[in-house]
């Protein structure tokens, strides 16, 4: 009889653990970006994803731009202060600040078996505390009815500049990633290799006169700049200029200039190319909150997110790259972004890069313009 | 009493919202930083002092891009204000004194920049004033060449008067208004021609409404961000973007501080100029 017993407690409690398991699922989802990214989410992947595990809901909460990233952080940080639950199971935007505090877990192969599809050195760079999932780099875009031989290497894209005046600009560094990255580019002719990840990575104030090298190459390109030393005010403004025909080369962001392409915003002879060394890029990561009641449910999301499916209307809407190696794609995938999609480059750390803004603005666009 | 009490509400949002964060802005561009306050203490070469010290504004003067910044800042204000005026006064002269179908369509027009949103007026100016614009276009159908002002200095001063005119022409013409007919009349009846009229009627009667045109614009422009930053070159730029770079881009939030501090002490005294013009006004 007490054996009955057991077996009947033991059946019951089995039977609502399956109860429970089967019950749904509400992923709150803290997400960040631009319209395009709210979009995919909204429109393309949540779906997806909910038509195949019906049991599992999301509450997307979006923040434009990443505005309200500084509040969600703080949000958490309160919650794991408070000893309370904050809330959010998904993270996408600030995952190294949140993982740093302490507020992820960090993702091992073991909870996402598709984390070996990942390239190694883009997720360190998060520190293990979210998975890539998707991707873009700054390229070159250029002219190809008015430049037959693009340059391949940064070297020849000076000489380039040097040799065809009016012809090229970028935007100022502090508005947007394209011009930040060709500057970066730039100023890291002259660092030493042994700094090279303290740039990336740290801060040491005395490293800055590695710069030097780089800032005299900008300034002796500045008279030879679109109108004789105007830069664009920022991305989508260089897109313009290339649209117009006012400039024949620019740096741009692989994803938006995929995408003006397609929407015919740039006309067909704009091509794209990547340079050596690359420019550098990022991607983009989500993270699981550490004190999220549905981990379990959370790291499938992921993994299902790091898939061929998911992948593939990633690089199609976004004109992203895949989070997962260009390797582990099917093979139209690999021909789309054929002449880009080599490894990219890091950018410097965020208080070396707003000390890059600083002195960009003091000694490039602060000096006397030329004038015409 | 009850009167105390009525004023007591916006005192203390004045306080909490305006004094306070002011006065704690000053401590820190004097070298007293906040540990509790991180968008401060995170800044990148924050001058530290217990006692307090002027390094900062050594610091800020010392650069030449803060100074050639605030040059343009002022000779943008001090243009601005001269080319509103002259714009504006004829135009409240014209509302006042114009009569039929004309001065009725010149009272709405001068008005309408004041609905058009600034950043929405900028664009508009953009495309009309800009690289292959539509006056590019248009005088290039009669040869003429042209060179845009947009991204330039004179890009700034035309945008300041095209926003400014409607408060400019609001105020003058409601200082014109107030001067009786009778009193004109009387004037051309001594034989006293338009400008006699103008020079020693119009405008020192309407002298208050002027200086209140021109300080209030002056602060306008010294202070403003959206028409530099859309109309402006990448460099040297108004005080107010330059405080925006330094604040975020730069993350030198203690120079950025600093110069919202000259700011102020500039616009301090335009607005002591204000102050001055108004009490006198109201004892004659």
């Amino acid at each position: 009889m007490k054996r009955f017993a057991t077996v009947l407690v033991l059946g019951a409690l089995g039977l609502s653990a399956t109860i429970l398991a089967q019950g749904p699922v509400k992923l709150s989802f803290y997400s960040s970006g631009d319209v395009n990214v709210k979009n995919l989410w909204e429109q393309n992947l949540l779906p997806m994803y909910q038509k195949k595990n019906p049991n599992v809901q999301f509450d997307l909460i979006f923040s434009q731009s990443g505005t309200g990233n500084q509040a969600t952080l703080d949000r958490m940080a309160a919650a794991k202060k408070a000893g309370a639950a904050s809330g959010i199971d998904l993270l996408e935007g600030p995952v190294l600040e949140a993982g740093e505090a302490g507020l992820l877990v960090a993702v091992k192969s073991k909870d996402i078996s598709r984390l070996s599809r990942v390239e190694a050195n883009v997720l360190a760079r998060a520190k293990g505390f979210g998975v890539p999932y998707r991707g873009s780099s700054v390229v070159l875009a250029y002219n190809a009815s008015k430049v037959s031989k693009p340059p391949k290497t940064l070297e020849a894209l000076l000489e380039w500049i040097q040799k065809n005046p009016g012809q090229f600009t970028y935007n100022t560094p502090d508005t947007g990633g394209s011009g930040n990255a060709f500057v970066t580019r730039v100023l890291k002719l002259g660092l030493e290799t042994k700094d090279a990840t303290t740039f990336e990575s740290g801060y040491e104030p005395a490293l800055i006169n590695q710069w030097d090298k780089g800032f005299e190459t900008l300034k002796k390109l500045a008279p030879n700049l679109y109108n004789g030393g105007q830069y664009s005010k920022n991305n989508a403004e260089t897109i313009q200029l290339l649209a117009k025909g006012a400039i024949n080369m620019g740096p741009v962001w692989s994803d938006q200039g995929l995408s003006a392409l397609k929407q015919g915003i740039l006309p067909e002879n704009i091509k794209l190319v990547q340079i050596n060394p690359p420019f550098s890029g990022g991607s983009s990561y989500l993270g699981v909150a550490a004190d999220s009641p549905n981990k379990l449910e959370a790291l499938k999301f992921l993994n299902w997110v790091l898939g061929e499916e998911a992948q593939a209307v990633i690089v199609d809407k976004m004109n992203g790259y895949p989070g997962v190696k260009i390797a582990a794609m099917p093979a139209d995938v690999r021909k789309k972004f054929g002449t880009i999609a080599k490894s990219f480059s890091f950018g410097f750390s965020s208080k070396f890069g707003a000390d890059m803004n600083r002195l960009w603005y003091e000694k490039i666009a602060g000096t006397p313009q030329p004038q015409r | 009493m009850l009167g105390l009490l009525l004023v007591l509400p916006p005192i203390f949002v004045l306080i909490l919202l305006v004094l306070y964060p002011a006065l704690e802005a000053l401590r820190f561009s004097l070298g007293f930083v906040p540990a509790d306050n991180p968008a401060y203490a995170s800044g990148l070469d924050l001058v530290n002092s217990d006692t307090g010290s002027l390094e900062v504004f050594k610091k800020l003067f010392a650069s030449s891009f803060f100074s050639s910044n605030l040059a343009l800042t002022l000779r943008v204000s001090f243009v601005s204000v001269a080319l509103l005026v002259l714009v504006s006064y004829p135009l409240a002269l014209f509302a006042r004194f114009g009569r039929g179908r004309l001065a009725g369509v010149a009272r709405v027009l001068y008005l309408l920049p004041m609905f058009v949103p600034v950043v929405i007026a900028t664009y508009a100016l953009i495309t009309f004033f800009g690289d292959n614009g539509w006056l590019e276009a248009i005088l290039g159908t009669v040869g003429i060449p042209y060179h845009s002002v947009i991204r330039q200095e004179a890009g700034i001063v035309l945008g300041h008067v095209w926003v400014g005119v409607p408060f400019a022409v609001l105020m003058l013409s409601s200082g014109l208004d107030g001067i009786s007919n009778e009193c004109l009349e009387a004037a051309r009846d001594q034989g006293a021609n338009a400008w006699v009229v103008f020079w020693r009627i119009l405008l020192p009667l309407n002298i208050v409404p002027l200086l209140i045109v021109m300080t209030f614009s002056f602060i306008g422009v010294f202070g403003s961000y959206t028409v530099p930053y859309m109309l402006g070159p990448s460099a040297p730029q108004m005080l107010g973007v330059s405080m925006a770079l330094n604040f975020g881009a730069f993350r030198q939030p203690q120079q950025a501080v600093a110069m919202a501090v000259v700011s102020f002490v500039f616009c301090a005294f335009a607005g002591a100029l204000y102050v001055w013009s108004t009490t006198r006004g109201r004892k004659s």
